[in-house]
């Protein structure tokens, strides 16, 4: 009992940074754009991973999925090539949706992972889809997200792929930096007796926030 | 040769210029080297410097402090003038200059050209109305520009300083408390007391990738095409560098007048503006009124009034501050929106565009001192206006502003997780 209260302890204090990061700045950072070099794209970029809880969430149902560190690196490799090429070409080339339906098949993302990482194919006697392809394709997602929310600022046509670079090198930096505690705590977790309660506490949160989402973009959209 | 030199000489010197502060961007960060532009010409392009010795009451007002700013500060660069400071904290800023005044001599005509170019209609009418239009003109002229900036995010009160030129802009509420789609009351003090029934122009300067917020509720902003549209009825595109494309240009005017320029020429201005027209380009304006200009020699304008210009017509001037490029396409200086002041001096701008806003008025009145017909006090005001990632029409972020608080999100997943953990231990 006394583990299960230290792993928890360790869980919300990691995510405390997130929640003292995670304000709501959008103009500010509009300010910062326009104030400052690349690196207020790096930052912006950083900073939008890391306070874009539906990347994370899809992010830690990848990670839960995979027991070897070396899987963990393939995995997140193939997720990120998929979100550079949306984000940057999307960018790039102007293209853009409706960010309620983009954001509804990021949450839908968010619900497959955990609905597979909990065996619902097995269950359903389904064949699941190849899990690497999979995570390119919802990277592809994700990076239109990404590239969706870049060009809700105004960024202007100088430098204007150096700062989508940048943006997605910030991307990047905030990804490594959320992954590091939610690796640090599923590979710790692993360890203990209570990790299968975990695993399944956490991926039926998933579930359920990845329907929340959904639902809620989808409100977002119609209304 | 004499004379061609000398006629270009005239083209050259003959312009009136408006003068304004600007700024590359209006929001900068606290401490932080920063610079202010002091352009004499159009918003779009300065034609020549401003010497220091022409310069008056210079301030910086910010953080409740008015800071008087020195001649070593200003430095000349190709045609602008510029002002390099060092921001202060944060807060709402404002930066002043004034001009001695100076005389400029004019013909009947060029004085007229000048008053309908520049927008200063009342005169115009006025000259009209009193059978006055053949008289010459001398006139006694000063400007007097500001600009309002945001340093970092925390406003202040200094937008609403009063620096005590002959004429000047007063907002009535700051800028930076607004977002596009607003309207901003704007007060016209002329020696303090409220200019009324003025006639007033504002427009804007599209940043990269702005929005627009007009009636139809149409906005295009891509990375590789800069066109939007405005709710002041005007339309045209920019090149990379944000200037006019030259070809196939149409945009509208605060006259509402239509003229086409059928060929590329180059022709002066009775009030001395030289400017050249390239082929296929097209004016259009509201009232349906059109005017052509076939040659470099005649003009046909809404009065009915055709006159010309002749290569041989030569102007003497001494005033170096009225110069225009000869490739200037922004000669116009009456576009935006045209605004009249109310009994308290106060007009009602329209914030239809994300951008870089400029106001300008000229208060010409008739003069009694001796040597002079008339004195001019000119104002422009600059500060920028951006959209609201809060407002309802920009799609919501599921991130941030309009999605759920991130620390909400975070609290209450660690919650849910935290029960479904227990939940499942238990079961287990």
């Amino acid at each position: 009992m006394k583990s299960i209260f230290k792993g928890l302890g360790v869980f919300l204090f990691l995510i405390f940074p997130s929640v003292l990061f995670a304000h709501d700045v959008s103009s500010a950072d509009q300010g910062i754009l326009n104030s400052g070099g690349l690196f207020s794209y790096i930052y912006v970029g950083a900073k939008h991973m890391l306070t874009g809880y539906d990347h994370l969430l899809f992010l830690a149902g990848v990670v839960f999925y995979l027991s070897s560190f070396k899987d963990i690196v393939k995995f997140i490799t193939v997720f990120t090539i998929g979100h550079c090429i949306t984000l940057t070409g999307a960018s790039y080339l102007g293209i853009t949706a409706n960010e309620h339906l983009v954001d509804a098949v990021i949450a839908l993302s968010v619900f497959y992972k955990g609905f597979e990482n909990l065996g619902g194919f097995k269950k359903l006697k389904v064949k699941s889809p190849n899990l690497l392809l999979m995570v390119f394709l919802f990277g592809l997602i994700h990076g239109f997200g990404l590239a969706t929310r870049l060009q809700s600022f105004a960024i202007g046509s100088k430098q204007f792929l150096l700062k989508i670079l940048s943006f997605n090198l910030g991307v990047e930096v905030g990804q490594i930096l959320a992954l590091i505690p939610i690796v640090f705590i599923i590979t710790k977790w692993q360890k203990k007796e209570s990790y299968q309660a975990f695993y399944k506490a956490a991926n039926t949160y998933l579930i359920l926030i990845g329907l929340f989402l959904f639902a809620y973009q989808l409100y977002g959209y119609f209304n | 040769m004499k004379k061609r030199i000398f006629t270009l000489l005239c083209i050259a010197i003959f312009c009136s210029h408006d003068m304004y502060l600007k700024m590359d961007t209006y929001f900068i960060k606290p401490n932080e080297k920063s610079k202010i532009q002091l352009f004499n010409g159009t918003f779009d392009k300065s034609e020549n410097v401003i010497d220091r010795d022409r310069m008056l009451g210079v301030s910086l007002v910010g953080n409740g402090k008015r800071t008087k700013v020195e001649d070593d500060q200003w430095l000349d660069k190709d045609s602008i003038t510029i002002l390099s400071f060092k921001s202060g904290n944060e807060g709402t800023w404002v930066a002043g200059l004034s001009t001695k005044s100076k005389d400029f001599a004019m013909t009947a005509d060029e004085f007229n050209e000048y008053l309908e170019h520049d927008g200063v209609l009342d005169m115009l009418a006025q000259r009209k109305a009193n059978n006055t239009l053949e008289q010459d003109a001398v006139e006694r002229y000063s400007k007097h520009v500001k600009a309002i900036f945001q340093v970092g995010d925390q406003k202040s009160e200094d937008w609403n300083t009063v620096l005590g030129y002959p004429i000047e802009f007063v907002p009535m509420q700051n800028p930076y408390d607004l977002h596009t789609g607003a309207v901003l009351k704007v007060k016209l003090l002329k020696n303090g007391a409220p200019l009324v029934n003025q006639l007033v122009y504002a427009d804007f300067k599209a940043q990269k990738n702005g929005h627009s917020h007009d009636d139809s509720d149409e906005h295009a902003h891509s990375s590789t095409d800069e066109s939007h549209s405005h709710s002041s009825e005007k339309e045209h595109s920019h090149d990379d560098a944000g200037n006019h494309i030259q070809e196939n240009e149409t945009h509208s005017h605060a006259n509402e007048k239509e003229h086409s320029h059928s060929d590329e020429k180059e022709h002066a201005h009775a009030n001395g503006e030289t400017h050249s027209h390239s082929d296929e380009k097209e004016h259009a304006h509201t009232n349906g009124e059109t005017h052509s200009h076939l040659d470099e020699k005649e003009h046909a304008h809404e009065n009915g009034e055709t006159h010309s210009h002749s290569d041989k017509k030569e102007h003497t001037h001494e005033n170096e501050d009225h110069q225009h490029d000869k490739s200037d396409e922004n000669h116009i200086h009456t576009t935006g929106q045209q605004l009249r002041t109310d009994s308290e001096g106060i007009i009602d701008v329209t914030l239809t565009n994300d951008g870089i806003w400029f106001l300008r008025t000229i208060n010409l009145v008739t003069s009694e001192e001796e040597g002079l017909t008339h004195e001019s006090n000119w104002a422009t005001l600059t500060f920028e206006t951006k959209h609201s990632h809060s407002q309802s029409e920009i799609a919501d972020h599921s991130h941030e502003e309009e999605g759920i608080p991130s620390y909400l999100f975070w609290v209450l997943s660690a919650v849910v997780v935290a029960i479904l953990f227990f939940w499942f231990n238990r079961k287990k």
